[in-house]
């Protein structure tokens, strides 16, 4: 798309209705006067009205008579052909359900002399589509939006941060997201199984990755977005990040001598014993199945050992036994009971405790030593305009996943916490910290009711943009995420969802709900998302990107053959 | 302003007029047929015919009655009789200098009064004016056979546009007729059944 979009470009689209009612609670509703199938739920349509254009998303289209004995009646049977059209092109018709979300003055005509100098100004935000207020007359004309409409709205591609996400329905239109706002607070991809959400958050990454103006860090529990991957319906190659782009994305290895689909990453993470904290052991209760009593025992390891309780701790002996000067069998003093005893804490639920973090005293990737810094190599990573693909390579449990990412996720936000408030503060040579994205699949997880108040995460949404971290959380149940953290999402955009809960939980917070809410069951599998929220101008479904060749050509450019300084350069030499 | 003449008015009010005519003038008028009554220079009133009557006699009666009637005195009966074969008009309409109205007239014809059947030019001027104003003059009285007196008047309207080229008229009236009569499923009902026999 080029800026000489003229947004009434002769070459497109008629009327193809005028109000006949509605208002602003309930919707607008307009007679149609094209075939219904001209017209689909969800269409992006715009109203002119006494100078003012109006656009909304088509939410429902309703069969009607204006008496319904005409609709029962089959009156083929009794009228000519010609007689049966003209009488059912007047009596039985199809009324458009119309949400009016912005309105906008309309402007000079197209050949007015300030024309040009309107749409340019359209065209630099100057000025904006604003929430609708009023309500257009009857009988204003209805039309599908044009391209320039579109552009209008949604941006123009390849401008300042403006990402082609998909098109409209019916005429392919390109819709875009504002990369830049969209990081500006948490956001969310949502969808059932199978829908697209990874083919989604993929093309998405990309282009944040492309636009460089932001940090990912992805946490790739399924090492789907680091690594070139099989479509599972399709059997396709999928490209993944690093292979497109790899001087910008660094994998990394959970764990020492981890591969990732048969491939050493960049570089691995071990996590030191000593940056455990019983923090992040509380957050497991779920999957561990911690008692009441575990954040006494915790709090009074702490204690005892400082830094050091996680590695005191695992190497305890559990049931160890020693005789005593008067022969009497007492626990041995390296043993839990021993500690427990000394600590005035319960002994069975040192125990308890001891045995349920077997599986983490087991982890190969949580070590006492790690051979590098691999933390903070991550870190450098992000500062400098590089991308984090932490693949969880065979750690793919529940366990590793919630465990790894919520520490990272807590220590990588302390550093840009104090670097914010370096920067705030005015300290000398501190710079504004890089905006950092975090990606999250399986996000319920972590972030439903139970765990939302004690991961970082949950801190992270609620604060929106605050210390330059935000999330973009990606789920097939969106119901089992926390309210709270829900109405705190900027940006959803969801692929189809069956399930009445996660349909209302993607709208928490939204206006005109109810008339989104059957949309969003009607979506198209692996075809069609609905985006939604603070970070676009409108509610609108979109055709999403196909995740393909045509995407990267777009992306990327043809590929070229390069030479081997170029290749070199990428490497950093 | 020329035409067959069909007869003279016998009586007439705001919404309607009789025409009385001879036998031998009722092969000109038909049912549905647009007639004309010239009333000064420039004012025309314009009427549709919705009724042909004929009354009966004390001469025809005994005739009915009698045996062997020659054929000349049924001729006879017929050609000069006293009473007239009376054909009811509904006024649709007038002109006023130059311009069609489809209003009702402002003043009915007067007695005696020659009405004229229009011409195939009239009825296209008549009918092509305005937007089709002069139906709803049609549809306002329920008791006379408004679905077989509209599918007349379409027949022949039809016929008289197609001829003069204009062959979108038929289907504009219909959905003129179906938008007024939209809310009468019964009386559209009948009155396109009635239009398809056309």
């Amino acid at each position: 798309m080029s800026e000489e979009i003229n947004p009434r470009a002769p070459e497109e689209t008629g009327p193809i209705g005028y109000i006949v009612g509605g208002g602003l609670k309930a919707n607008l509703q307009a007679r149609l006067t094209v075939p219904a199938q001209h017209v689909q739920e969800g269409a992006f349509v715009v109203v002119e009205s006494g100078g003012w254009l109006f656009y909304g998303l088509v939410t429902d289209l309703q069969l009607g008579a204006t008496d319904p004995r005409f609709a029962d009646e089959h009156s083929q049977a009794r009228l000519s052909p010609p007689l049966a059209k003209l009488l059912h092109g007047q009596t039985l018709y199809t009324n458009l359900e119309i949400m009016a979300a912005l309105m906008m003055e309309q402007g000079p005509e197209p050949d007015d002399p300030g024309y040009a100098a309107w749409f340019q100004q359209v065209m630099d935000e100057q000025i904006r589509p604003e929430p609708v207020k009023t309500v257009p007359q009857h009988h204003a004309e209805v039309r599908l939006a044009r391209a320039g409409d579109i552009a209008e709205i949604f941006g123009t591609e390849g401008k300042a941060g403006f990402f082609r996400i998909g098109d409209t329905l019916e005429q392919g239109h390109p819709v875009c997201v504002n990369l830049d706002k969209l990081v500006q607070r948490s956001s969310g991809i949502f969808g059932a199984t199978g829908t697209g959400k990874s083919f989604l958050t993929r093309v998405i990454l990309a282009g944040l990755i492309k636009r460089d103006q932001t940090a990912v860090l992805i946490f790739d529990m399924h090492n789907e977005y680091g690594p070139d991957d099989t479509a599972s319906d399709t059997g396709l190659r999928v490209p993944g990040l690093k292979g497109k782009f790899p001087a910008k994305v660094r994998m990394v290895g959970l764990g020492r001598g981890a591969t990732i689909r048969g491939k050493s990453p960049d570089y691995h993470l071990e996590i030191a014993e000593a940056d455990i904290l019983p923090e992040d052991i509380l957050m497991l209760s779920q999957e561990l199945n911690l008692r009441e009593t575990t954040p006494t025992t915790l709090e009074a390891l702490r204690s005892s050992f400082q830094t050091d309780w996680f590695q005191a701790f695992k190497h305890m002996r559990v049931h160890a036994f020693v005789e005593d000067e008067e022969g009497k069998r007492v626990p041995a003093p390296d043993s839990v009971e021993a500690w427990a005893t000394r600590a005035g804490v319960h002994p069975g639920a040192a125990e308890a405790l001891h045995s349920k973090l077997r599986r983490l005293f087991n982890a190969p990737y949580i070590v006492e030593e790690p051979a590098g810094n691999a933390l903070g190599q991550m870190i450098e990573n992000l500062d400098h305009g590089q991308h984090i693909v932490l693949s969880f390579g065979k750690h793919e449990s529940d366990l590793d996943y919630l465990f790894v990412s919520n520490l990272l996720t807590r220590r990588i936000r302390r550093v840009w916490e104090e670097r914010t408030n370096d920067f705030r503060s005015g300290h000398q040579g501190a710079e504004e910290p890089r905006p950092l994205v975090i990606v999250v699949e399986e996000a319920h997880k972590l972030l439903n009711r139970e765990m939302a108040a004690q991961t970082t995460f949950s801190t992270i949404a609620r604060e929106m943009r605050k210390y330059y971290v935000t999330l973009l959380i990606i789920d097939q149940r969106p119901s089992q995420i926390y309210d709270e953290v829900m109405s705190q999402l900027g940006t959803r955009i969801t692929g189809w969802l069956g399930d009445a809960d996660d349909i209302q939980a993607v709208l928490t917070g939204l206006a005109g709900r109810e008339a989104l809410r059957g949309m969003l069951a009607r979506l198209q599998p692996k075809e069609e998302v609905l985006m939604l929220g603070w970070g676009v101008p409108m509610p609108i479904v979109v055709h999403s990107r196909r995740y393909d060749d045509a995407f990267w050509e777009d992306l990327l450019g043809k590929p070229s053959k390069r030479s081997n300084q170029d290749i070199l350069g990428e490497l950093g030499y | 302003m020329s035409g067959i003449e069909i007869g003279r008015l016998l009586r007439s009010g705001t919404t309607g007029f009789v025409v009385g005519c001879r036998v031998n003038q009722l092969n000109a008028p038909s049912f549905g047929a647009l007639v004309r009554v010239p009333l000064e220079a420039g004012y025309d009133v314009y009427g549709l015919i919705y009724d042909i009557h004929i009354e009966d006699d004390g001469l025809v009666r005994q005739l009915i009655t009698a045996e062997d009637v020659p054929e000349e005195v049924l001729r006879d009966n017929r050609e000069n009789r006293n009473v007239p074969v009376e054909i009811g008009v509904l006024a649709l309409g007038y002109e006023k200098d130059n311009r069609i109205f489809h209003l009702l007239p402002p003043r009915p014809p007067l007695s005696l009064d020659t009405i004229y059947l229009c011409s195939p030019d009239e009825i296209v001027r008549f009918t092509g004016a305005g937007r089709f104003g002069y139906f709803r003059h049609l549809l306002r009285d329920r008791d006379k056979p408004v679905d077989e007196l509209l599918a007349a008047h379409l027949m022949t309207a039809r016929s008289a546009q197609a001829a003069a080229g204009n062959q979108a008229w038929f289907d504009a009236a219909l959905h003129e007729l179906i938008a007024i009569l939209r809310d009468d499923y019964q009386g559209l009902m009948n009155l396109l059944g009635a239009a398809g026999e056309i």
